[in-house]
């Protein structure tokens, strides 16, 4: 058969159309070639280490799915960009869609990131599932009703559950309160959250300082000195990177820590880095969605940090679950459409059946909603010295699940913690 | 009263490090013209290898009280990394400054790169290092006692440095190089190998901060950077190439972050930053620099 120019042009064409509807159902020669999924997370900077706990979790699941037959019978490649500014960032995003032509994009922790990044998924059609980047601030404007994207909890909810347990575990004992917390918008929402939560349960409080550190900051010092002349009966913290056991080294040796109550909701990411001798015990500390140490842990959690603990001589933290729940989910909703269509399935048919998917990952069961949001389950409590490490666990610790942490859809945040029904 | 003196050592303690790496930076420009972006790394690398020697050190036997002698010992250490440095910036010498910021700002980027490759993604600290000398408190104030062993080793630089830039022969000749290179060279001073010794001392100068900030924080993989833009401010507030400028400019920087702090920690950068451009536009040479003829 001749292939004239003309009939090739429209056959071009008619593959593209095909290909912008999203409902192309792959060939069955692709079915043999791997399912490429481009991961976009820090490997420098500051977000370098729950980056790498992310990529590691990645690398675990992708070779466990692979020594089973990887997703629907396709082995899983791997294809890892660098996430760093909003702009640098777009732009390894539309490489690993463009150039790497990957099956689906996973990653991102920046928040500044997560909501640049945003629109242009939705107009590159391209599936991306977010493993953190958590916001309340400008989804609305940037992300309205996503399908392309799924992204992790929709509001923070470790300040949700924090707030709640400082109310529960410490009602009628601190009346001054204070803060220092990272200067962008998820140290902003954290304080501002426990702040509205505290009017929301008619705690009577006052705010007697709030500090804004700069990501990242090294020398605390002054701040620990403006916190100890405010004299707090609590201090709010959501520090996370590796400021925060700096804040706690710095304020155990001003003495700050003494006879202070400690709410740290994000503590968990630096986790191994709170050690003993300056992080005392019965601290409120949170540790995400993912809790290494949790002995009820299911034998896929275990598994996995003994795996983390023999391989890199470390334990992980929640970016590891975060990034394990997006490539389960992702494997998952594959084989629910592939087995629903008989064949691979298409980019719309995986989006469709994502929504509303349940899976096992290592913090415990989570779920997608309808309107592409996470849920999974958090665990927070306070600290104890009673274990055979040089950091800090938890003594008692409580688990909640993200449906009672974060708005309903299309709720508005500060209005929902007004009339909403908390369980503790 | 009390809160007021917690305050002010907190202030002068960020002051000694921020003085410790922009004498260092002041020391370069002032002798080579060369504004090292890469003097951060320094601070990075010093931190870095301040852990791992100090963790070795131990292991062997080393004395807790010994730990700040071995972390001054290990920044010294790293003065090998400047000639190498020193002599791939000779490539720049006679360029325009925008290639010389291009040149150690891809030494920032690839020192950010061997340090995550050497010590990895995570931060790395000396926790029990920092109380070993244990805790001044009176009242309400406390200090530990390492922050002012650190503020104590950073008058010591300043002064001795003073001394020997100018009761020293070696030092007369430095200066004399910074102020003609040509006639100096002339008058028979070696100045590739003079240098290739002061590249090396801004580089110690840089790790020894580096090493001894350690205990007190954390190293981190970004702390070049951010290290650098604040050393930069104390530069253009006390002036370029001025070593009483590098102290005045630390001092001030210091002392202004922790009172805003205080006052209005909205402003806390925001108030460095003013002072910045108020010297720019009073002062366009910094308080301690030569104003252009």
């Amino acid at each position: 058969m001749s292939l004239s120019r003309r009939s090739l042009l429209k056959s071009a064409a008619a593959a593209g159309a095909l290909a912008a509807s999203g409902d192309v159902v792959a060939p069955a020669i692709a079915q043999n070639k791997p399912v490429r999924i481009g991961i976009l997370a820090p490997r420098s900077g500051i977000a370098a280490a729950p980056g790498e706990n992310g990529i590691r979790a990645t690398q675990w699941a992708a070779d466990r799915f692979n020594a089973t037959g990887g997703i629907a019978g396709r082995k899983i490649e791997l294809v890892i960009e660098e996430e760093s500014s909003p702009k640098d960032t777009i732009e390894r995003f539309s490489k690993l869609v463009q150039q790497e032509k990957v099956d689906c994009v996973q990653g991102i922790i920046s928040t500044g990131a997560g909501l640049a990044l945003g629109p242009v998924v939705e107009e590159a059609r391209a599936l991306t599932i977010y493993w953190d980047g958590t916001t309340q601030d400008g989804v609305d404007e940037k992300i309205p009703n996503p399908r392309y994207l799924f992204r992790s909890t929709d509001n923070e909810c470790e300040a949700v559950m924090s707030s709640l347990l400082a109310i529960k575990y410490w009602k009628g004992k601190f009346a001054t309160v204070a803060g220092i917390n990272p200067d962008y918008s998820y140290g902003r929402n954290n304080m501002a959250a426990f702040v509205a939560i505290l009017n929301r349960f008619n705690i009577e409080h006052k705010v007697v300082t709030e500090q804004w550190p700069k990501v990242g900051t090294m020398d605390l010092t002054s701040h620990v000195a403006a916190l100890k002349s405010a004299k707090p009966d609590l201090i709010f913290s959501s520090l996370l990177f590796a400021d925060l056991p700096v804040f706690m080294k710095q304020a155990h040796a001003a003495e700050l820590t003494k006879d202070t109550k400690l709410v740290l909701p994000a503590a968990g990411w630096q986790h191994t880095l709170m050690k003993k001798e300056f992080t005392p015990e019965g601290i409120l500390f949170g540790h995400n969605t993912f809790y290494f140490d949790n002995p009820n842990a299911s034998p896929l959690a275990k598994e996995f940090v003994a795996w983390y603990e023999r391989t890199y001589k470390d334990y992980p933290e929640w970016e590891a679950d975060r990034a394990y729940f997006a490539i389960a989910s992702y494997k998952a909703a594959v084989e629910k459409a592939s087995a629903a269509k008989s064949g691979w399935p298409s980019q719309n048919d995986v989006i469709d059946a994502m929504a509303g998917l349940s899976v096992e990952s290592l913090g415990g069961r989570g779920s997608w909603r309808k309107d592409h949001i996470a849920e999974q389950t958090f665990v927070q409590g306070l600290t104890t010295h009673n274990n055979k490490y040089d950091f800090v666990t938890l003594g008692t610790f409580e688990t909640m699940y993200a449906a009672d942490l974060q708005k309903p859809p299309g709720a508005n945040f500060w209005d929902w913690i007004k009339t909403a029904q908390f369980k503790v | 009263m009390v809160a007021f003196a917690n305050i002010l050592v907190g202030g002068v303690f960020h002051a000694a490090v921020l003085f410790l790496v922009a004498a260092g930076l002041q020391l370069v420009f002032g002798v080579q013209k060369i504004v090292n972006l890469a003097c951060g790394s320094f601070y990075a690398l010093g931190a870095y290898f301040g852990v791992s020697f100090v963790g070795y050190a131990s292991t062997a036997g080393l004395s807790p009280w010994l730990i700040m002698p071995a972390l001054v010992i290990a920044g010294l250490l790293l003065g090998f990394v400047g000639p190498p440095i020193e002599r791939l910036l000779r490539t720049v010498y006679s360029r325009d400054e925008s290639f010389q910021l291009l040149l150690t700002f891809a030494l920032v980027l690839m020192f950010q790169d061997v340090l995550r490759f050497v010590w990895g993604p995570n931060p790395r600290s000396l926790d029990s290092a920092y109380l070993v000398y244990g805790v001044i408190n009176a009242r309400e104030f406390s200090v530990p006692v390492y922050n002012l062993l650190v503020i104590a080793a950073a008058i010591a630089t300043a002064a001795g440095f003073g001394a020997f830039l100018q009761r020293t022969n070696y030092g007369r000749i430095l200066r004399a190089t910074a102020e003609n290179r040509a006639m100096a060279e002339a008058l028979g001073v070696d100045v590739r190998r003079l240098y290739a010794v002061v590249f090396t001392i801004g580089t110690v100068l840089g790790t020894t901060a580096g090493a001894l900030v350690v205990p007190t924080a954390a190293a981190s993989l970004d702390m070049a950077i951010d290290f650098v833009i604040e050393a930069f401010a104390v530069v253009v507030i006390g002036g370029l190439g001025s070593m009483r400028g590098a102290l005045a400019g630390a001092l001030i920087v210091g002392l202004i972050r922790a009172f805003a702090i205080v006052v209005y920690p909205e402003a806390e950068v925001l108030a460095i930053y003013v002072i910045v451009i108020a010297v720019l536009l009073l002062r366009p040479a910094g308080l301690f620099g030569r104003q252009a003829s």
